[in-house]
């Protein structure tokens, strides 16, 4: 007790701005009804509420709050650049605040400030080494930037505390993949469709790994699985695609007409059709099919591919 | 505990944005169909790819990243040509060293790499013009990939050297591969020319700085290169050697204008900051390099697949499809 005793003296004596780590910060309770605002969305009013005399008057856990507040509101808001800069001063204030920390991170990564967004979530790290945010922040950006052995790893740091949300089961899972982890990346899926069942994106994601696997009879079911769980026409798409690979021409036809039915441009419905055409033998009408991906006006990269199809359709045999 | 499960019901709540959801538009979907016929081409159903690592001394250990990002997205990479540092990591990945193995090698090297640069060597180059001498680097090499000749390398390989007496440009493509990397790398003006094949070989980057002619003498149809050039405009050199340097550079950037309208797609890692004498920033130098590739990589994706469809289409007929 004694040796417990001596320590605790001196952290006392070392100074009050600082004893209050032992018992917790002080707060008075004042940002309660600001926090119901934001709890409520009500950016504009939390905004309006937390004037600058408003704002003296708190302190400890109330005044950190503040900043968080202030800086969410505006960022809800659209007030990117003010967002910003409240967020900047949170920090400055509180350098070890993991929430302000990585609020600033996550919104220097949405505006692809991604070396910034990376110093600050590691910077969170260090005070908190389990922070969830921070790790799916670095998770992100170190998929974006390439580095896919460590953005698995802030997954997997992640879903220690967020092992219940599927999105996040499914990024992992999309990571793992283009590593070919397949194994994994089969178990992450599963992990993301028991938590999620109805959600189309799991099984889109699955048909990827079937397919990747070459499995083309798996990736199609599974294709048709999230079809009828409603997934977008992305899905059907991708089966009018996949369809052709499979050499199953008749029925990419008919599922590109579904996708064209709804978007009479659709760039991959329109190659599906010129290609399904291609292995039905017939030439012509693969290339009516190409017309209109190959008007001038269009620059996506399905029109600059069908033009250099519909060139090499047009081109003698032998001078390929 | 209960702060535990404070942070799992928070987590539960808390709407944090786990990643984009697979991009599944007209322009995604085509790419990466249109991405496997190119990865599972037969051999002449697609251009036959050369990857084209330029001269950069310190600066080239970028080329590292590079590579790794291309062999993570599965781009298909056919044959090699590299010059002074691209051809060192060149011949490496040539040879069959994967990228983490070239990254432990890269990661292991410094400013003494490669030379006999000591603080006597660094006195008499300076008082007596004695020049120092690369075989360290043939070591090194020798070390990493043994003994092999050009036609042992798992993938078709060259590097450029410069013939200090005549200013050739000698593209090697057959022999010892230490060797000729070795005169590929032997900075003019520090190291003495290497006598070899009764030639006298200097640094290739002061002629050849991009290879893209190697690439194509190789069978190259197609050629992606990796560009590690120096920002000469931010630099200011303090001594002798830098001057000297810089000069080197600056000609090669000249060189390199050129070069760069060869190539069909150009991946440069923003490296131009980095001096010859940084050994320091060898890691930045690599993840720069991942980094500008990774988010080039979906172009260049686009630039082979537009390049290899008439080839390609040839066997998407009925007739074509049956033939194969």
């Amino acid at each position: 007790m004694r040796r417990l005793a001596l320590p605790l003296a001196l952290l006392l004596l070392a100074g009050p701005a600082r004893a209050w780590r032992l018992w917790g910060e002080p707060s008075d309770k004042k940002i309660r009804p600001v926090q119901a605002l934001a709890d409520a969305r009500r950016p504009a009013e939390v905004l309006a509420a937390l004037t600058p005399d408003f704002v003296q008057t708190l302190r400890g856990t109330d005044l950190r709050q503040a900043y968080i507040l202030k800086g969410d509101s505006l960022d809800h808001l659209g007030r990117v650049d003010e967002a910003l800069g409240v967020y900047q001063l949170g920090v400055k204030l509180f350098p070890g605040n993991v929430d302000l920390l990585t609020r600033q991170g996550d919104l220097l990564h949405r505006n692809g400030l991604d070396d910034q967004a990376r110093t600050l979530y590691l910077k969170a790290i260090v005070h908190e080494p389990k922070h969830f945010g921070a790790h799916l922040g670095l998770a992100e950006i170190d998929r974006r930037s390439g580095f896919l052995d460590r953005s698995a790893s802030h997954y997997e740091a992640a879903l220690e505390t967020l092992d219940g949300r599927a999105d996040v089961w499914r990024a992992y899972a999309e990571t793992l993949l283009a590593q070919r982890d397949w194994t994994t990346g089969d178990l992450a899926i599963a992990r993301a469709i028991s938590l999620d069942p109805k959600n189309a994106d799991g099984h889109v994601l699955t048909a990827f790994a079937r397919r990747a696997q070459g499995d083309m009879t798996g990736a199609l079911a599974a294709l048709d699985d999230a079809l009828a769980l409603g997934a977008d026409a992305g899905a059907r798409r991708a089966k009018a695609l996949w369809l052709v690979e499979a050499g199953r021409p008749a029925e990419a036809l008919a599922e590109a007409d579904r996708v064209l039915k709804d978007s009479p441009g659709d760039g991959a419905a329109l190659w599906a059709r010129a290609r399904a055409q291609l292995l039905l033998g017939r030439g012509a009408e693969a290339l009516r099919d190409l017309v209109p991906l190959t008007t001038p006006a269009r620059a996506d990269f399905a029109s600059r591919a069908a033009r250099g199809l519909r060139d090499a359709i047009a081109a003698p045999a032998e001078a390929r | 505990m209960i702060r535990r499960a404070a942070a799992a019901c928070l987590a539960a709540l808390i709407a944090v944005p786990a990643s984009a959801a697979l991009d599944l538009s007209a322009d995604a979907l085509l790419r990466d169909h249109l991405w496997r016929e190119v990865r599972q081409a037969p051999s002449g159903r697609r251009p036959r790819v050369g990857l084209v690592l330029s001269a950069g001394s310190l600066r080239g250990v970028a080329h590292v990243g590079v590579i790794q990002a291309l062999e993570d997205a599965g781009f298909p990479i056919d044959l090699v040509a590299g010059t002074s540092m691209g051809a060192v990591i060149g011949s490496m990945y040539a040879a069959g060293m994967t990228p983490k193995r070239l990254r432990d090698f890269a990661t292991s090297i410094n400013v003494g790499s490669g030379n006999n640069l000591s603080s006597s060597s660094l006195i008499s180059l300076l008082l007596f013009d004695k020049l120092l001498s690369s075989e360290n680097t043939e070591i090194m090499l020798r070390k990493n990939i043994g003994g092999i000749r050009f036609d042992q390398t798992l993938k078709p390989f060259a590097c450029v050297s410069m013939d200090v007496y005549t200013g050739e440009a000698i593209i090697f493509r057959d022999g010892d591969v230490a060797k000729a990397v070795r005169a590929s790398m032997n900075l003019p003006g520090i190291f003495r020319p290497l006598e070899y094949r009764h030639r006298f070989l200097v640094d290739g980057g002061v002629v050849d700085y991009i290879p893209v002619d190697a690439a194509k003498l190789l069978g190259a149809e197609w050629t992606i290169a990796s560009v590690t050039e120096t920002d000469y405009t931010t630099s200011r050199p303090e001594n002798v050697l830098e001057s000297l340097l810089q000069v080197i550079d600056i000609r090669g950037s000249y060189l390199s204008r050129e070069q760069r309208k060869q190539a069909n797609f150009l991946i440069e890692p923003p490296v131009g900051d980095i001096g010859m004498f940084e050994d320091h920033r060898i890691v930045e130098a690599i993840d720069k390099g991942a980094v500008i590739a990774a988010s080039r990589l979906e172009a260049a994706k686009e630039s082979l697949i537009l390049a290899s469809i008439s080839r390609l289409s040839a066997g998407w007929s009925a007739k074509g499809a049956k033939a194969e």
